[in-house]
């Protein structure tokens, strides 16, 4: 689903994702798009920042509140604080604007693409429990609803134990980035995934961070 | 846009207070020492003078004084005894009447003789010649055997009954040892000298004060140019008294108003600017998104168009891609101009990161990299890429190939160097080749470029605290090289 | 600096003069007033000659001597040679009593008024003025004669018209 206040961009968006094979929906501003997600439940979302009424930061914050649908926003080069604010509303990913379709296709893509473990196996460390298959997580026996891009992340880093990934490394596997991708996005993930898995965010046991270099799993 | 507005580096660096050489000699150079000199000489000349004027007033008085007393003396013993004397005298009459004077008196009368004392030879032959010519009482100060003296001379006349004075060839003449007035003034003076050097620390004390009462509001109105130099334009001197200060504290109060005023207007032009910027990056960007959005359906629905009509749509879909990088270029140039440009420093493998930005722009089989080693250094990867680009671009669209790039490291430096193998940069052109919309070779230019590129290299560049220098290589081509200082320490 | 210098020389010279004003300084010869007198051969004494004239006759006693002493000589009348009278009578050799008081002298002869005309007055105040100018006094002092019996006479200042300034 597209959230665009400008009728003609969202028109201009739709046409094009559709034409990709998306079955697209949209909506003119936050309040409306909240309702739709509602009706429609929708794979992602496209959000824009700047909206009338209740803006693109409130959105997000709803739809993070009300489920695991990923988000994917709209921001102008530049405005580093339409940035840091999107992705602690929740954002998964951001596009700066003018987006190409081909560039927000292969965002969504990467962001909707789960990667299934390769064996399907069940991963267990501690209290936390990932079926790698069925991709769930549990903690202590409850399920945890994790966003596509955290549960690609704990997916990723849970693979190799102990190992450490640099935050580009972590950009290129989870968010599919080139090499000049935001390392804020993974900070700001780690940080969401960390709020949902781990006891004391302030110390974590499964998501740590190595200074000066990235993040590892473990060891517990 | 700070560091322009700032003050002229030369009125921050320069110090309020001359500490140059300027004197050759050890002339006082600190307003207060001068001030203290100057205070201390005119006090102690001032006194000196006064203190000389009065001793000289009052040695006269005491010279005068003892000369008239002695004068009366002899006057008066004269008068006195006169009359009793046998005229025309005899020896008995003179030594009666030299006597009668005193100690040291002479008294002649034609060729007698009379003397009471051992110093009547310092009388002298101008007295004797004014006593011998005239009919009254002469005096005159001589200094002999290292002692002043005083000498008395004065015919005694015969008066008549009316009145007429005739002389009556007596003559007297007594000389007077002023040693004791000599002493007196010499102690007048003396403690007129002494008083004279009381005044000198009175005087240092009052020229300190003095000095501190006009040195205090300079002192203020420094402290106070000093912080509207550093850049508090807030900063005020609260003028005191009606003085000369007091008008310069007013000055540079009014001075600092203005500057505060044209500073504050600037900074409304700034701000109104920055606004502009925005307003207009936003309200392009909406427009220029939904063009970006739809073009690729554009593209893939022109491969069925025939002839005119696709290339007619070609031709939108490159100019659109043209016109959205020059709205960006515009964009960022802006946001350079309204100061919002921000680095996002991160550690970067500088060679590595110039070879994925030839690679994702597929100039890899066009430009020749040499990048020996893994060099890491601190910068904004994002504004990094953008400067390589835009120099390795410049130089595909105006040099010849092939295109090199070089990378190479020291401990505190990362050089980039761009060169191609073209005709390099005429003499005229290279002062404007940051220019912003500057062209040479219109003409002969391959692909059109906004014309900000080097203009926006240059600025990412200055924004790392680095520079780029434009210039020919020895080969002929056009060279650009990137210096950006290296290891800054991790945030 | 130049201007260091000169106020070094400044000083100096307010220095040097400061110096140099100091102490008895030597001079040339000055006048200093009149030169006294009173040395005389004789004091002068008034007679009457025969055309009733007052004249001056200097008595040469070798020296001035005092108002008293020359008004003694003056009672015991004019040389016995000489064609001179004197118009005081009925006295031989007295003693006069002379009082100095500012402007004036006060002479106390043993007289009566009558016992002198007033030629005998101007004789006696003409003496003893004409000594006292020899002796240095002024011209314009007055005289007064201090008579035995009481008379209005006694209270009168008079001159003499030899000696006194005229008016």
């Amino acid at each position: 689903m597209i959230i665009e206040d400008d009728p003609r961009l969202r028109r201009g968006l739709e046409l094009a994702l559709s034409r990709l094979g998306y079955a697209v929906g949209a909506a003119g501003t936050g309040e409306e798009g909240l309702l739709r997600l509602q009706e429609s439940k929708p794979d992602l979302v496209v959000l824009d920042v700047i909206l009338p009424g209740i803006d693109g930061f409130e959105v997000c914050r709803r739809i993070r509140a009300a489920g695991t649908t990923p988000v994917i926003m709209l921001t102008a080069r530049g405005d580093d604080f339409d940035v840091v604010a999107g992705l602690e509303a929740g954002a998964d990913d951001y596009v700066v604007k003018p987006a190409r379709p081909s560039v927000l296709d292969a965002r969504i893509r990467a962001v909707l693409r789960r990667m299934p473990g390769a064996d399907g196996d069940v991963r267990e460390f501690g209290e936390l429990r990932i079926d790698t298959s069925g991709l769930t997580v549990a903690l202590r026996g409850g399920q945890v609803p994790l966003t596509p891009t955290e549960m690609r992340l704990l997916l990723t880093i849970s693979r190799a134990p102990g190992r450490v990934f640099s935050r580009q490394q972590l950009l290129e596997q989870v968010w599919e980035h080139d090499y000049l991708g935001d390392s804020r996005l993974v900070d700001n993930c780690v940080q969401r995934l960390r709020a949902k898995i781990e006891a004391d965010a302030a110390n974590p046991v499964y998501v740590q961070t190595v200074r000066g270099f990235g993040y590892r799993f473990g060891p517990v | 846009m700070t560091a322009r507005l700032a003050w002229p580096r030369g009125l921050r660096a320069r110090s309020v207070w001359p500490r140059g050489s300027r004197g050759r000699r050890a002339w006082p150079r600190g307003l207060r020492a001068r001030l203290l000199v100057a205070f201390v000489l005119v006090t102690v000349f001032g006194a000196a003078a006064a203190a000389w004027s009065s001793a000289r007033s009052a040695s006269t008085a005491l010279a005068a004084g003892a000369e008239r007393q002695f004068v009366e003396t002899v006057t008066n013993q004269i008068t006195a005894n006169a009359a009793g004397l046998t005229y025309p005298p005899g020896q008995s009459t003179l030594d009666q009447l030299a006597s009668a004077v005193g100690a040291d008196t002479t008294v002649t009368y034609q060729n007698l003789r009379s003397t009471t004392g051992p110093d009547s030879d310092l009388i002298t032959d101008a007295i004797r010649a004014a006593v011998q010519h005239g009919d009254s009482l002469f005096v005159q100060r001589i200094a002999a055997q290292g002692r002043p003296w005083l000498i008395v001379g004065t015919p005694v006349v015969i008066t008549s009954t009316t009145g007429t004075r005739t002389p009556s060839g007596i003559q007297v003449y007594a000389v007077r040892d002023l040693t004791s007035v000599q002493r007196q003034i010499h102690s007048l003076t003396r403690s007129e000298a002494i008083t004279t050097g009381l005044a000198l620390p009175l005087a240092v004390l009052l020229a300190l004060v003095a000095a501190g009462s006009v040195l205090r509001p300079v002192r203020r109105l420094r402290d106070t140019a000093r912080r509207l130099s550093a850049g508090d334009l807030d900063a005020r001197a609260v003028p005191r008294g009606a003085d000369e200060l007091a008008d310069l504290t007013v000055t540079l109060n009014e001075m600092a108003e203005s500057v505060q005023t044209s500073m504050a207007a600037m900074r409304r032009m700034q701000d109104d600017a920055r606004r502009f910027a925005a307003d207009a990056s936003h309200e392009l960007r909406t427009p220029l998104s939904t063009l970006t959005a739809v073009m690729e359906v554009l593209a893939a629905a022109s491969q069925e168009m025939d002839g005119d009509a696709r290339e007619s749509a070609q031709l939108a879909i490159a100019e659109t891609h043209r016109l959205v990088q020059l709205a960006e270029d515009l964009m960022e140039v802006s946001r350079f101009d309204a100061g919002t440009a921000r680095l996002r420093t991160e550690d970067v493998e500088v060679g590595g990161a110039v070879r994925d930005c030839l690679r994702t722009r597929a100039w890899t089989d066009q430009v020749e990299l040499s990048a020996p080693g893994e060099i890491w250094s601190r910068c904004d990867r994002r504004r990094l890429d953008v400067i390589v680009a835009n120099l390795v671009g410049n130089a595909l669209r105006h040099g010849a190939p092939p295109v090199r790039v070089s990378v190479s490291g020291a401990p505190e430096q990362v050089w980039i160097e761009v060169t191609d193998s073209g005709p390099g940069l005429p003499e005229q052109v290279l002062p404007h080749v940051f220019d912003r919309f500057y062209k040479a070779d219109e003409a002969r230019s391959r692909a059109p470029g906004s014309g900000l590129g080097l203009a926006i290299a240059l600025e990412n560049t200055l924004l790392h605290g680095g520079e780029l220098t434009a210039g020919n290589a020895s080969g002929g081509g056009a060279r650009f090289v990137v210096r950006l200082p290296r290891g800054r320490e991790d945030t | 600096m130049r201007r260091a210098r000169w106020a070094m020389v400044a000083a100096l010279a307010v220095v040097l003069a400061l110096v140099a004003g100091c102490g008895v300084t030597p001079t040339g010869v000055r006048a200093a007033g009149q030169a006294p007198g009173g040395v005389a051969p004789g004091p002068t004494l008034y007679f009457v000659d025969s055309d009733r004239h007052l004249q001056p006759q200097v008595r040469p006693t070798e020296q001035l001597g005092t108002i008293a002493e020359a008004l003694s000589l003056l009672l015991a009348g004019p040389p016995a040679d000489a064609d001179l009278h004197s118009e005081i009578w009925g006295v031989g050799t007295v003693q006069v009593t002379v009082t100095m008081a500012p402007g004036v002298i006060r002479l106390m002869a043993p007289l009566a008024s009558t016992d002198v005309t007033a030629f005998g007055i101007e004789q006696i105040v003409c003496t003893a003025l004409g000594v006292d100018v020899q002796r240095g006094g002024a011209r314009s002092t007055k005289v007064q004669i201090v008579f035995t019996q009481p008379t209005p006479e006694s209270d009168t200042l008079r001159t003499c018209p030899l000696i006194s300034p005229a008016g």
